[in-house]
């Protein structure tokens, strides 16, 4: 098993260096994409599942599509262009000062490094021992939530119960960070003055028709893939998972399904109104439930929702909607990125 | 009884290993993306159904058991997607294919 | 039956630790490998061995519940490389007809 360990983190360095030393952006991304596979199986390595799924869901669905839509944006995909330099940018660099300059610079910047690098491991040879008992992490607080939190939240996984009721402000802080991205990346890339439709037809002029296997695949995979995100969101306060996976493996549903049967056929069910609505109702249900949950806990009043049974699917109380309302924000924003990022609308 | 079972899994998931390894081999021994595609299929399809049958009878049929057959159910139906995929972009974007491959016109054969 | 056990385990051991140098293997094809299509291939490759390290450690760590993961990674890996496959074809053939009306004129 030590071994095991060994080979994966050798792994993990490779990749780093190999990212980050090739010239091409694209394959960087492409490299990159295996990171976040590894990344998984060290979560379930350290015995944290809802890491190694929101790890799987958000790195294989939601991170490289959003990179190469990016990519495509800024125009670094295509043929390899040679590094065309004009004749002020040739004359400034070769000016005695600057040439003397970029070595300097060179220099300062490998010292830099080295020194940062030196000062980082002395500090990792005196952190305690992995999994010491003793360890700082080990107090009352982690304690406290492993002993009581089905107790007090009723949710088997004491995960959930910590981010969805003890931190629940955390939270919904998150919910909002995601909502106001999305507002930024829709005040920046929203085109309202060119027709959006037209223009992603006349950009998808040039890419390929998706033909019959992908939609035959994509008929039979994306009831699944709903229904699969639907059972992590409402299993979250039983088995790991929770919200955010659920949302993120959902969104990623709804991409392949635009990518398979066109913008007309999605807009059906999901449009931009569709959007506005299911946020702002999930975001204002969630500041409401907890607003009220927050008031009750403190001024020592009951609260009247039932916690059930600890274990059945409707119990533990404000946890399961809760759970439903972040899924359905990070379902809608990651479409949302996607649509946006593609052709500046929805 | 116990040992005749372990040895039935044991082969089965060294026969997924040891497809998942040929695969890798071809990946490396091939010249080109579409023969090595036809190779690193191997690992996809007989790497993940034996090793997958291996597990099953390690743990006997049961939940997981039917959770894993689902896995390699749902691979089964996106993995192939996603090669034909790349071997269309790679026609479609290689100018030189025919000096790779060797196609050859319907009349020559 | 203590004993099994044990056999079991290093066995499993044994399997990842051998799954886990066909990674790196696969690592060094998806660097070198001459076009992007090459990559991706060894990406994906990549990635089915993850479904089997995990389905592996599933069994042997006991937590049913993390075959969850392998069926994220076994229904939307493949999103990603549609995305790709789309993008840089698209990209690919608007240059070509560029090119080719450059030359017209």
């Amino acid at each position: 098993m030590e071994n095991f360990r060994l080979i994966l983190l050798i792994f993990l360095v490779l990749c780093a260096l190999f990212v980050s030393f090739s010239k091409n952006l694209l394959v960087s991304v492409v490299i990159f994409m295996s990171y976040s596979l590894i990344m998984s199986i060290i979560w379930v390595l350290l015995e944290s599942p809802d890491l190694a799924i929101t790890e799987a869901a958000v790195g294989a669905g939601v991170t490289s599509v959003l990179f190469f839509i990016t990519l495509k944006r800024i125009g670094a995909i295509g043929k390899e262009h040679p590094d065309e330099q004009d004749e002020t940018t040739k004359e400034i660099n070769s000016r005695p000062a600057v040439k003397q300059f970029g070595k300097f610079y060179k220099g300062a910047a490998v010292t830099l490094g080295a020194a940062i690098i030196f000062a980082l491991l002395l500090m990792v040879s005196n952190l305690p021992a992995f999994g010491d008992a003793d360890n700082p992490y080990n107090n009352e607080v982690s304690e406290r939530y492993l002993e009581k939190s089905i107790e007090e939240t009723g949710a088997v996984n004491a995960v959930t119960g910590m981010i969805l009721d003890y931190r629940a402000f955390d939270t919904f802080g998150e919910s909002c960070v995601l909502f106001i991205a999305a507002a930024c990346v829709l005040i920046l890339l929203r085109d309202d003055k060119t027709d959006t439709t037209a223009k992603a037809i006349q950009d998808e002029k040039f890419e390929p028709v998706s033909d019959t296997i992908l939609q035959t695949s994509a008929k039979i995979l994306f009831p699944a893939i709903l229904m699969f995100g639907i059972y992590i969101l409402v299993n979250g306060h039983l088995s790991p998972g929770g919200g955010f996976s659920g949302g993120a493996i959902m969104g990623a549903g709804l991409i392949l399904h635009v990518n398979a049967f066109g913008y007309k056929k999605t807009q059906r069910f999901f449009n931009e109104k569709t959007y506005k609505r299911v946020t702002v109702c999930a975001l204002s249900f969630y500041c409401i439930a907890k607003s009220y949950s927050f008031f009750t806990g403190a001024n020592h009043l009951e609260s009247h929702i039932p916690l059930g049974n600890a274990g059945d699917i409707i119990s533990s109380g404000l946890i399961l909607p809760l759970n439903i309302c972040v899924g359905l924000v990070v379902a809608c924003t990651m479409y949302a990125f996607y649509t946006l990022f593609k052709k500046g609308g929805m | 009884m116990e040992m005749f079972r372990f040895m039935i899994a044991a082969i089965f998931m060294f026969c997924g290993v040891f497809c998942m390894a040929s695969a890798v081999f071809g990946m490396f021994r091939f010249r080109y993306v579409l023969n090595r595609m036809h190779t690193a299929a191997t690992a996809d399809t007989f790497g993940l159904l034996l090793t997958m049958i291996g597990l099953i009878i390690w743990k006997g049929f049961g939940f997981e058991a039917l959770k894993m057959i689902i896995i390699v159910g749902f691979f089964w139906v996106s993995g192939p997607v996603s090669s034909h995929l790349i071997a269309r972009m790679e026609v479609s974007t290689n100018k030189k294919l025919e000096e790779e491959c060797e196609v050859k016109k319907y009349g020559e054969l | 039956m203590g004993n099994m056990t044990n056999a079991y385990e290093t066995l499993a051991v044994v399997l990842i630790c051998c799954i886990a140098v066909l990674i790196v293997a696969c690592l060094i094809r998806s660097v070198l490998g001459p076009r992007v299509t090459d990559r991706i291939v060894a990406v994906n490759s990549i990635g089915t061995m993850t479904i089997v390290i995990i389905a592996i450690l599933s069994v042997l760590l006991e937590e049913a519940y993390l075959l969850d993961v392998c069926l994220i990674y076994a229904m939307i890996s493949f999103v990603a490389v549609i995305v790709l496959t789309k993008i840089y074809t698209g990209v690919y053939r608007e240059e070509e007809k560029e090119e080719s009306q450059k030359e017209e004129k």
